[in-house]
């Protein structure tokens, strides 16, 4: 192996848990490291949540340390706003070119004041927050997102329709916005790429029993872990549209099981750690768990199922098969194993879907010209043994792209391919 | 040597300027002790501001900085680059936060300016006491020691092993290959267990960078990250045993598991009632090498026409999903179909636990070709003339009865007894199911509470193979990542110091540190701070009934003067 | 009770949770009374009893310590030792006759920005109803 190889830069694509993770570790063996996110932001999915199972860490506090090391790391290069657009060349040797959007404000310049906001006259829903609340066309997607710096929505930003607005130019005072920038493109040269794009949840869109956007009381996890965040749109408080704490809940469990074909891995203990949230905030909240099979997997899960069935959690194991309105509640009808049919009143009913592979899966696996599985996540090389490699030498997978799977193994993943990519055994 | 101290306030644009009077500010502490330069920078974060803070820094001669800005969570490093590039060391150096903690939240000037006043106040104060901090490094042995010769042993040490590393790998038995090599088929794919062990030895062999030593046991590990002095005992049956003696850098714990004791739980008739095996009794079975030669044999000699694959044996009573049993159980079903055309399999089970993208299919698939699943706790196996009789009872609370030729029981994994062993000689905590807990369990899964110790595998709780893999992969990583041969180990700059002088011996912080980093030395009988493991919590400083234990940069006099002076 | 009493209240944050979520609520552009001086250390485990019966003696109407949750603790378990520390050192002030309710121990998270708000303010209107601290008049040091 020629030196340059060994010491060669090494792209990361996603900053997500899994990418941060690989990042530094990569970093801090004294390897350049080129960061690429496509959103504003660092942390992915994981900082969505408030409270992570089982041990209800608080997500954010643990992920903060691990943001701000990387933002300050010499080594790594953090490009946000960024995709692959073209990669050839072969391990040791990849040329990758990245375009990178404009966000049309100066890092140098930008304080993150957020001065900017204000002013701005364009409201739209913000997808951080799954559309629970608006934001501006020039925005952060949520308080103390990272790195603390705006970017411009051209696709709601009036300036970007044709319009003479520059109310943000006007608020900054550090000439921090700037609509001349020009999106770029980068051509990198880099010895090894990790994958670590994530995951999506799927569409309950595609479902109609469920009742899903059509009737009010009705919510994916997501926006629940959205709203029991304590930066979330209702700073944690849990309401009804009626503005009124629910006082019976119904959680769905498997919601694209059948559609997608496989469990995935982590939705039980998500419902479970939802449960004993509510439970927290809201002791007298009558919860039922309607699930098919519980899949907690590891050896710290079976006592916190235990612990929330023990805080008065039904568990019907049955399946759902329509959510319909019924006076001023909402009713669950379900047939359970044996075929008998029933009903259960709730006044919110949660679904708790599927994870699936990033939307731009297909594209970057073509991209890079590595495998994907059947379900569409990055194939492994050889799954047993070479776990986080690809089929191309030099291209490693680590966390949800490859598969659903918790925190625990996605860090270790990561981990694993920073293990991979260090390694001069050959 | 004279203080010339140099306070700076960050306008910050209007962020501050808007809220807090600089002016009065600046007019209020230009005047204490030693302040050479009092001045105000309109964004001293921007290029133009770092430069003319270091050529204010310059040309002053300033001996200590201090700043009124932002929160030191946005702009703390920045500036104490600016310090270093003007020749000042950068922990003579104190952030006050007048903007997140004061301008911003202080809707009142008056209150503002005043709170901005104290709060510099009390950072000019607090900065006479600092003392100038160095970075320092530590010399670091690069070698690992691997423990446990299974598929997560081996495969740390061919990743980790390089011409400037020496890996040893030390197995308690004979052969390497761990449980894996006595896996006739694994799941999904069907491919060899021996054969896979065979080619990974193979690779090992190749590698002139690790030594293998079986029939071997590590009997003591000394030291730390970085530094550790390990013993060796080769215990060949035929030979004398030999002591070996070397240092390494860092540990990996590769122990794997165990299966619970199916004769804890009588009802199964485990054994005490002919052809009721366990889940490795049933792979040693399907060997070449193995007691029937590969045949699936009852001890009649016949071959069962029918099979009961029990599920989650001994779960209720260990506390946890074993993770792998359901998916190893349908290759069960493969391999006794492949061999046995016709046979019925009926499995037990509660709940399915086939988490993973590939997974459903290998279920669907074992359920299409005639497997038949019983929702159903077993509550008895009774032996008869006939075979076996698998006595259930359903959720619901059927009861119902199934005759068959030959049970397989799946009982829940344990760790091995070394855990034990091992977590006693390193300090490493137990979970409370005996597995060697993990530093964090989600954000560093295979790293232990003692740094430069990790745990990979079953280990530290039920793992499939690929899973083993990737964390033999992680542990390496964060090894290759930490030790780099011929770098110096980076340390904690603000670490805690034990002043001799001052400490009675009592072992309050040693008690009380979370990371181990303090020993007793018992010669001079005081406590020891060791640099490399100290993360500067500042926790034996708050013990310390004597005031010997002292976390630099926030030792009491420093706290002290900043107390004094925001309550002035 | 109150009148003119422009309290003077010390908070001892934790670097990596308390003061990360107080950072949270001036991004948030919420109201702190201006009467709450943050000083920051690396753990709540550093907060010694000492050095709050100091700042009580020293005049302080009001002591808040603020760490990472249980279990979020930065540092493994610093936070564990404040809140016995904490304990302890209410008990002997007790024991001592003396307020203690001039002191608060809270948990407060790197996404509470809200939280700390509520917390601030409500210690600081505990502390306007309490009034001044009494040993700053009879102590001096």
């Amino acid at each position: 192996m020629t030196d340059k190889k060994e010491n060669a830069p090494v792209l990361v694509i996603g900053a997500g848990i899994a990418g941060i993770e690989a990042s530094l570790l990569l970093a801090n063996s004294g390897r350049k490291v080129y960061l690429i996110e496509k959103t504003s932001y660092i942390g992915g999915n994981v900082i969505k949540f408030e409270e992570v199972f089982p041990n209800m860490d608080c997500a954010t506090c643990m992920i903060a340390p691990k943001q701000q090391e990387l933002l300050a790391d010499e080594n790594i290069e953090l490009l946000t706003l960024s995709q692959v657009e073209a990669v050839s060349g072969a391990a040791g040797d990849f040329s990758v070119k990245i375009k990178q959007k404009a966000g049309y404000i100066d890092l140098v310049n930008c304080i993150g004041c957020s001065a900017c906001f204000d002013p701005c006259p364009v409201e739209v829903d913000n997808e951080f927050e799954e559309g629970l609340t608006k934001r501006k066309a020039v925005y952060i997607p949520c308080a103390g997102a990272l790195p603390n710096v705006p970017v411009i929505d051209t696709e709601n930003c009036l300036r970007f329709k044709g319009q003479d607005c520059q109310a943000c130019q006007e608020a900054c005072a550090f000439e921090a916005i700037d609509f001349n920038q020009q999106d770029k493109e980068l051509e990198l040269k880099v010895g090894a790429i990790v994958v670590a794009t994530g995951f999506s949840m799927f569409d309950i869109n595609k479902t109609s029993q469920y009742g899903y956007k059509k009737l009010g009381g009705v919510y994916s996890a997501m926006e629940i872990e959205r709203i029991c965040a304590s930066n979330g749109p209702t700073q944690g408080q849990i309401t009804l549209q009626s503005g009124e704490a629910p006082k019976s809940v119904a959680i769905i469990n498997c919601v694209g099981r059948e559609e997608k074909g496989y469990c995935s891995s982590v939705c039980c203990m998500a419902a479970l750690k939802l449960c004993h949230f509510l439970k927290n905030k809201l002791p007298e909240l009558k919860i039922t768990q309607f699930y098919s099979d519980l899949c907690i997997p590891g050896k710290a899960y079976q006592q916190f199922y235990q612990k929330v069935k023990e805080s008065g959690v039904d568990f019907i194991r049955a399946e759902v098969t329509g959510v319909s309105e019924s006076a001023k509640e909402l009713a669950v009808k379900y047939k359970t194993d044996e075929g008998k049919e029933n009903t259960l009143a709730a006044d919110m009913v949660i679904l708790n879907p599927a994870l699936e592979p990033g939307a731009d899966s297909a594209k970057l696996a073509g991209m890079l010209n590595i495998p994907q599985s059947r379900e569409g996540f990055f194939s492994e090389k050889e799954p047993d043994l070479t776990p986080v490699a690809t089929a191309q030498d030099g291209i490693f997978i680590a966390g949800c792209a490859q598969g659903p799977k918790d925190i625990a193994e996605t860090i270790a993943e990561a981990e694993a391919t920073a293990g991979r990519i260090l390694s001069r055994s050959g | 040597m004279a203080k010339r101290l140099g306070v700076y306030v960050c306008e910050c644009g209007t962020n501050i300027a808007d809220k807090v009077d600089i002016d009065k500010v600046l007019a209020a502490v230009s005047a204490l002790k030693d302040v050479e330069v009092a001045d105000r920078y309109k964004l001293l974060c921007s290029g133009d501001g770092q430069g003319y803070l270091k050529q204010s820094i310059t040309e002053n001669g300033l001996t200590h900085l201090v700043v009124a800005a932002c929160s030191p969570k946005q702009h703390e490093t920045t500036f104490m680059k600016v310090c270093e590039q003007a020749g000042l060391n950068p922990y003579l150096f104190q952030l006050v936060n007048i903007r997140e903690q004061c301008a911003w939240v202080t809707p009142d000037g008056e209150e503002a300016t005043d709170k901005a006043i104290r709060q510099i106040r009390a950072a000019i104060s607090r900065v006479h006491y600092h003392t100038a901090l160095e970075k320092k490094g530590m010399e670091c042995n690069p070698d690992v020691l691997v423990i446990g010769g299974g598929i997560a042993g081996i495969k740390a040490s061919q990743i980790l092993a390089a011409p400037d590393r020496k890996v040893y790998l030390v197995e308690k038995t004979a052969s390497l290959g761990g449980k894996t090599k006595r896996f006739s088929k694994l799941f999904v794919n069907m491919e060899s267990g021996p054969g896979l062990i065979a080619g990974e030895i193979e690779r090992l062999q190749k590698s002139k960078n690790i030594e293998v030593l079986t029939e071997s046991e590590a009997e003591q590990i000394l030291g730390f990250l970085g530094n550790f002095e390990v013993k060796v005992v080769s215990k060949a049956e035929d030979k004398e045993d030999k002591e070996q003696n070397f240092n390494v850098g860092a540990v990996v714990l590769a122990t794997g598991f165990e299966l619970f004791d199916a004769k804890g739980l009588p009802q199964y008739g485990y054994g005490t009632l002919d052809d009721v095996y366990t889940s490795l009794d049933f792979e040693e079975m399907n060997l070449a090498d193995g007691p029937t030669q590969g045949k699936v044999l009852l001890k009649n000699g016949q071959p069962p026409k029918s099979a009961a694959i029990i599920h989650c044996v001994g779960r209720a009573e260990k506390g946890y999903c074993s993770k792998v049993c359901c998916l190893y159980s349908f290759k069960f079903d493969r391999m006794l179909q492949s061999q046995l055309p016709g046979v019925k399999i009926a499995h037990f089970y509660s709940d399915l636990c086939i988490p993973g993208k590939a997974n459903q299919k290998f279920y669907e698939d074992t359920r299409e070709s005639g497997v038949e699943f019983v929702r159903s706790a077993v509550t008895e196996i009774a032996g008869g003339d006939k075979g076996l009789t698998v006595k259930y009872e359903t959720e619901t609370g059927a009861k119902g009865d199934l005759a068959v030729d030959m049970v397989i029981l799946l009982p829940a994994m344990e760790t091995s007894s070394d855990a034990r062993k091992f977590a006693e000689m390193l300090n490493i905590p137990q979970d409370d199911k005996g597995f060697l807990a993990e530093e964090h369990q989600l954000l560093s899964p295979v790293a232990s509470a003692v740094e430069g110790v990790f745990v990979i595998g079953c280990a530290r709780g039920p793992q499939s193979i690929a899973e083993s893999i990737v964390q033999a992969e992680a542990a390496a990583g964060k090894i290759l990542s930490a030790l780099v041969p011929g770098r110096k180990l980076e340390l904690e700059v603000k670490t805690s110091q034990i002043l001799e002088s001052f400490c009675t011996g009592c072992k309050t912080c040693i008690e009380v540190c979370p990371y181990g980093a303090i020993t007793f030395d018992e010669d001079r009988r005081i406590s020891v701070v060791n640099e490399v493991l100290c993360h500067g919590c500042g926790n034996c400083a708050a013990a310390c009934p004597s005031g010997a234990a002292r976390l630099k940069h926030f030792t009491f006099p420093q706290i002290y003067q900043e107390l004094k002076e925001v309550l002035r | 009770m109150g009148e003119g009493f422009t309290p003077r209240i010390v908070g001892f944050l934790c670097n990596w949770c308390s003061y990360a979520g107080a950072d949270l609520a001036g991004a948030a552009k919420l109201e702190i009374p201006a009467s709450l001086s943050v000083i920051r250390v690396m753990c709540s485990g550093r907060v010694d009893p000492v050095l709050v019966a100091t700042a009580l003696l020293q005049g302080a109407d009001g002591v808040l310590i603020a760490g990472c949750h249980p279990g979020d603790c930065h540092y493994r378990e610093g936070n564990y030792y404040a809140r016995r520390r904490f304990a302890l050192l209410k008990k002997t002030l007790e024991t001592l006759g003396l307020d203690t309710e001039r002191l608060m121990l809270a948990w407060v998270s790197a996404s509470e920005g809200q939280r700390f708000g509520e917390v601030a303010n409500q210690f600081a209107g505990q502390i306007m109803e309490l009034g001044p601290n009494p040993m700053k008049t009879k102590i001096s040091l």
